[in-house]
């Protein structure tokens, strides 16, 4: 899996992130969610998660999740238009997944997409990169 | 304006620390993970950087009538060379102007160590007082020309002795000090047995050259660099206030319960507006709060608190205990709900969660 690294941060070219540092990958007709490097490296101390609700209709750009952290707590944006299709409970009881492998273990929740427009909208790893660079 | 920094900045960016504001400083916040730094504090040990701590040195013939009459702790009860425990500054309504620390060297001389974000508030307030009371007292702020540490955690002492403390400096009880104590072969201006984490531990004042070298060595021998993400977690499950935040000058100590004072002393600066808080009771009182087990809310400064509608009181500090592993706060409830052992909600970004009334410390042993 190729990578783009700014600083300290990693950037997967897997895959299309968010203004809000979530990051969406396709996978099998659905889209998983999460947060990226830059984003748990921000938070540091992931110790709490909301997810939504399985079958939940949400809207690209609406607050889905949450993520508290010991500096504070973070909503998580739903990157594209669908149903939840899929959570992480993992992170109920392992809230600390975000922090270890955010791109992996560490995802929140999936969604099938109902308008996949919306998908290429989104960032471009180099664009995020590029937009954490400046940060 | 531009941020104070702390005199060992060099040394905690090498160690990795995030910096962050905090009352006005530019402050280590955390260096690998507060949880692991806070764990450390509780099983091990951590040195935390607390220089930003106002450190006012208070002399002269006067100094020691001149603070019997400022704050509302006995000082006749405190010996040479210890510390008085936590006391206040009030105002004339019994609020806090701020909660601070006092080190007797000899009746002429006292440290005052007071919170960095009443610094200038506070010299402004002894200054103000010793004119009204024509007191022959200097005020010497000697917060920038000396660096503060703390040595926190079970084995704290065990470090002390590695790192080369004197005898007579291992042999310090709770809230004794030793002026001019060596350490690592570094002279200090202090080393006291005291903290603000519930554990052992050791406050070691000394210029910044010599703290720098002392901080380093502690890190070489093990002991956890710690930030104020930290100290704050920590501080939270064992109650302790943090002004601004859970006292202010509108709050009194009673409905803090922060005992500052001693009962049966008189003629301090508030005394007349506590005795009347006193006999009149309070409206609120100050409780912890701890979420129900499985309960993922963290409660945070200004969620409030519910019994169905109707809302009982407020969070004034909140985060997660990485001890308890969940959500614990502290609040403030009506009088009328301030009962231990009541199961309220917490109302976290629009949700309900429920949580407990409980007591500090949350930690008990």
């Amino acid at each position: 899996m190729s990578e783009i690294r700014v600083g300290d941060y990693i950037v997967l070219t897997d895959r299309r992130y968010t203004e809000n540092d979530e990051w969406a990958k396709k996978e099998n007709g659905v889209v998983r969610v999460g947060i990226t490097d830059y984003a748990q490296k921000k938070l540091k101390d992931v110790v709490g998660v909301e997810l939504p609700e399985v079958g939940a209709e949400v809207g690209a750009g609406e607050p889905v999740a949450a993520v508290e952290s010991i500096k504070s707590a973070a909503d998580i944006y739903a990157p594209v238009s669908g149903k939840v299709v899929e959570v992480n409970e993992k992170l109920y009881d392992q809230p600390e997944l975000v922090n270890e492998d955010p791109y992996g273990e560490g995802w929140f929740f999936a969604i099938e997409a109902s308008n996949p427009e919306e998908y290429e909208k989104l960032l471009t790893p180099e664009q995020y990169a590029e937009k954490i660079k400046e940060d | 304006m531009g941020l104070l920094q702390f005199p060992l900045k060099e040394l905690h960016k090498e160690l990795g620390a995030s910096f962050g504001e905090f009352a006005g400083w530019e402050a280590p916040m955390v260096y690998r993970s507060t949880v692991k730094e806070h764990l450390a504090v509780r099983e091990n040990a951590a040195v935390f950087d607390v220089s930003h701590m106002g450190r006012l040195l208070i002399r002269g013939p006067d100094a020691y009538e001149f603070l019997q009459k400022m704050v509302p702790k006995e000082l006749g009860k405190v010996k040479e060379l210890s510390m008085s425990g936590p006391t206040a500054l009030l105002n004339e309504r019994a609020g806090f102007k701020d909660d601070v620390m006092l080190y007797r060297f000899s009746d002429e001389e006292w440290l005052m160590v007071c919170n960095a974000v009443n610094r200038e508030k506070v010299k402004a307030w002894l200054a103000q007082w010793r004119g009204r009371l024509g007191m022959r007292v200097e005020i010497l702020d000697r917060t920038f020309d000396l660096a503060m540490l703390a040595l926190q955690g079970p084995r704290s002492a065990e470090y002390m002795e590695r790192l080369g403390a004197q005898a007579d400096v291992l042999d310090l009880k709770m809230l004794q000090f030793h002026p001019q104590a060596e350490v690592a072969g570094e002279k200090t201006f202090l080393v006291s047995r005291s903290g603000w984490t519930g554990e052992d531990g050791f406050e070691i004042i000394a210029e910044p050259e010599a703290a720098g070298r002392i901080f380093k060595r502690l890190v070489e021998l093990g002991v956890e660099p710690a930030g104020l993400a930290a100290r704050d977690t920590i501080r939270l499950e064992v109650g302790f206030v943090l002004y601004g935040h859970d006292i202010d000058e509108e709050t009194n100590p009673l409905e803090a319960r922060y005992w500052v004072f001693t009962p049966g002393k008189t003629g301090y600066v508030g005394y007349e507006a506590l005795r009347e808080a006193m006999r009149k009771g309070v409206k609120r009182v100050r409780l912890a709060l701890k979420m129900k087990k499985k309960e993922r809310g963290i409660p945070r400064e200004g969620h409030k608190l519910y019994i169905d509608d109707v809302e009982i009181g407020r969070v004034t500090s909140g985060n997660y205990s990485p001890v308890l592993k969940r959500g614990i706060g502290m609040v403030y409830v009506d009088a009328g709900h301030a009962l231990v052992g009541l199961e309220v909600e917490v109302e976290i970004r629009g949700k309900r969660y429920r949580a407990k009334l409980d007591d500090f410390p949350l930690l008990k042993r």
